[in-house]
């Protein structure tokens, strides 16, 4: 069984990139949970998003206590609390512009900095975030398959279609160019 | 079985429950929204505006007269659907004991939700537990498919019984989590559930009134007619359960005892945290640890001879309660207590409070349980757990 968290703000698209990674991958046939954990939740206050995948029905019905793979929305979130439920395995992509280095005083953990925001503004989003960083987050999970996700992210999204699935496919992209090719970071990328 | 088309696709437990209400074709809906029940409303009236069902939809101005007008709408003779969670569900406390009073069969949904104060929205079934007592049929669900699936019972066991049926859901965990969920077609549904056609309608053509005043013999006379629908809905249910399973292949019990053969251990549990159970009985077992899990589903009228021969033979039985009686415990644990009372080498009994305010209960807790429960002597009150 695959277990995911994403994190982020009320607001920001946590739940609803949750729901998209869920469709994605029961669109592949797989067997997906995805709920959301809130206090009522207000915009701005730390909100879960929680994804279970596997082959087989699933019949836990509790929070996850170690996720497989954390996608953070919002920098300022990523902190003793959130990595509370990572460990060294767990694969985390936080959407930030800063560098992997940036982020070493935080312990021996996998983080994957995606500058979701820039990619977001690339495509006229604003900032909105979420389709970028599915993109990153499925090419650094190798699953779903990126057309999968586009092609949920298409059928899905109230407005904006095609700038969404290009924003995906950027986010893919970038972290294909990145964390997987290895190739050195431009400036602008930098910021 | 003859099959009919239906379709498969991911649904949150709420919207499952909506589906559920479209397919039973509702003449009367009044509803209050609540969170975390309020998409069960949203979705409803989606489905009205798109024109997909026909019902009149009330949104009144508390959960008292929506229940109030659900009655109202019954007794009319129309199949009435609602539904709430938590403070709302207390709102109506008193027409509650109204609706089954007045034998109106409505089906209500509740989404369990920490009651107030302090204010909180995790889950919790103290808020429908508490109600067992109003003469209310109850359910309570394990996943959103069970959800859907136990509206379409609640109504048939409802309209036979001629008593109001509430069925019951965790909020989160099962009524904000999307997952595959088989919605089956309206052919299927319309075989199960025929037109309702109740014998006594309020009708000013036919001159019949209701909730007259009474003399003490009366009033005693319809609580034990009361009691008598309450008994006959054991049967019914499971009937209505049977029905449901020839139809669409999927069954669920009034109870479900899970891997008991030969069990050390049973867990006995309500709600979602069955679905954890099952998955940890299901691990302990792969380590040969005899562990089983009894899943109330029906608990009221709680179906004591059910529960009885479940355990018959099971030394050590352990009641996770996610609801708190301050002053008793466990509510669920009471009820066992008293089922097995005075049953010839009956289980010994422990009760745990487990999850209650939403407190989180994975596997790994469940076997700790376990652990002290097998070195432990049972206490007679209620165990909190952390």
């Amino acid at each position: 069984m695959l277990e995911i968290i994403i994190h982020g703000r009320g607001g920001q698209g946590a739940q609803t990139a949750g729901n998209l990674l869920a469709q994605a991958f029961f669109r592949e046939g797989k067997q997906v949970q995805s709920f959301a954990t809130y206090g009522g939740a207000r915009r701005g206050t730390p909100v879960n998003s929680m994804i279970r995948i596997d082959d087989k029905p699933i019949r836990l019905r509790c929070d996850i206590e170690r996720a497989d793979a954390i996608l953070c929305f919002d920098r300022s979130l990523l902190d003793a609390r959130l990595l509370h439920w990572a460990d060294r395995d767990t694969m985390i992509v936080v959407n930030s512009a800063g560098l992997r280095e940036n982020y070493s005083s935080l312990g021996d953990y996998r983080i994957y900095p995606i500058d979701g925001v820039a990619l977001s503004q690339d495509h006229e989003l604003g900032r909105i975030v979420n389709s970028a960083l599915l993109g990153a987050f499925c090419c650094l999970l190798g699953s779903p398959a990126l057309d999968t996700m586009s092609t949920t992210i298409l059928e899905a999204a109230p407005v904006k279609q095609k700038r969404n699935v290009a924003a995906c496919r950027a986010g893919f992209e970038a972290a294909m160019r990145q964390f997987v090719r290895n190739e050195p970071i431009r400036e602008a990328e930098a910021r | 079985m003859m099959k009919m088309s239906s379709t498969k696709t991911l649904l949150t437990g709420n919207h499952a429950v909506a589906w559920g209400a479209r397919l039973a074709r509702p003449k009367f809906i009044a509803c209050y929204p609540i969170t975390p029940q309020t998409p069960i409303l949203e979705k409803l009236t989606d489905f009205h505006m798109a024109g997909e069902l026909d019902a009149e939809i009330l949104t009144p101005e508390s959960e008292h007269s929506a229940m109030a007008a659900c009655i109202s709408a019954s007794l009319t003779g129309v199949r009435v659907f609602t539904a709430t969670s938590c403070q709302g569900l207390l709102l109506m406390h008193e027409m509650l004991h109204y609706a089954s009073g007045a034998r109106a069969p409505i089906v209500m949904f509740n989404v369990n939700r920490t009651v107030a104060s302090p204010w909180a929205f995790w889950p919790d079934q103290t808020d429908s537990v508490s109600q067992r007592d109003t003469g209310w049929i109850q359910l309570y669900s394990e996943s959103g498919q069970e959800s859907l699936d136990s509206v379409m019972q609640a109504f048939r066991i409802a309209e036979q019984v001629v008593n109001p049926v509430l069925v019951n859901q965790d909020a989160f965990y099962i009524s904000h989590a999307l997952e595959p969920v088989e919605v089956p077609a309206q052919e299927t549904v319309d075989r199960y559930l025929p037109p309702f056609h109740p014998e006594h309608v309020l009708d000013p053509e036919r001159g019949e009134s209701l909730g007259n005043v009474v003399s003490p013999e009366m009033f005693c006379q319809h609580r034990k007619d009361i009691g008598q629908a309450m008994q006959l809905a054991i049967a019914v249910a499971q009937e209505s359960d049977a029905e449901w399973e020839r139809l669409v292949g999927r069954g669920y019990g009034i109870i479900e005892p899970y891997c008991c053969e030969g069990a050390e251990l049973v867990i006995v549990t309500m709600g979602s945290m069955c679905g954890t159970v099952r998955h940890t009985v299901d691990e302990m077992r792969a380590r040969g640890r005899s562990v089983g899990l009894l899943k109330v589903r029906l608990f009221r009228p709680f179906p004591v001879e059910a529960v009885r021969d479940a355990l018959a033979g099971i030394p050590d039985v352990l009641v996770l309660d996610r609801n708190f009686s301050p002053g008793t415990g466990g509510v669920l644990h009471q009820e066992l207590k008293s089922a097995l009372y005075g049953m010839t080498d009956a289980p010994r009994m422990h009760g745990y409070l487990a999850g209650v305010g939403g407190v989180n209960v994975p596997p790994g807790k469940i076997e700790e349980f376990v652990d002290q429960v097998r070195r432990n002597e049972p206490a007679i009150h209620s165990v909190w757990t952390g």
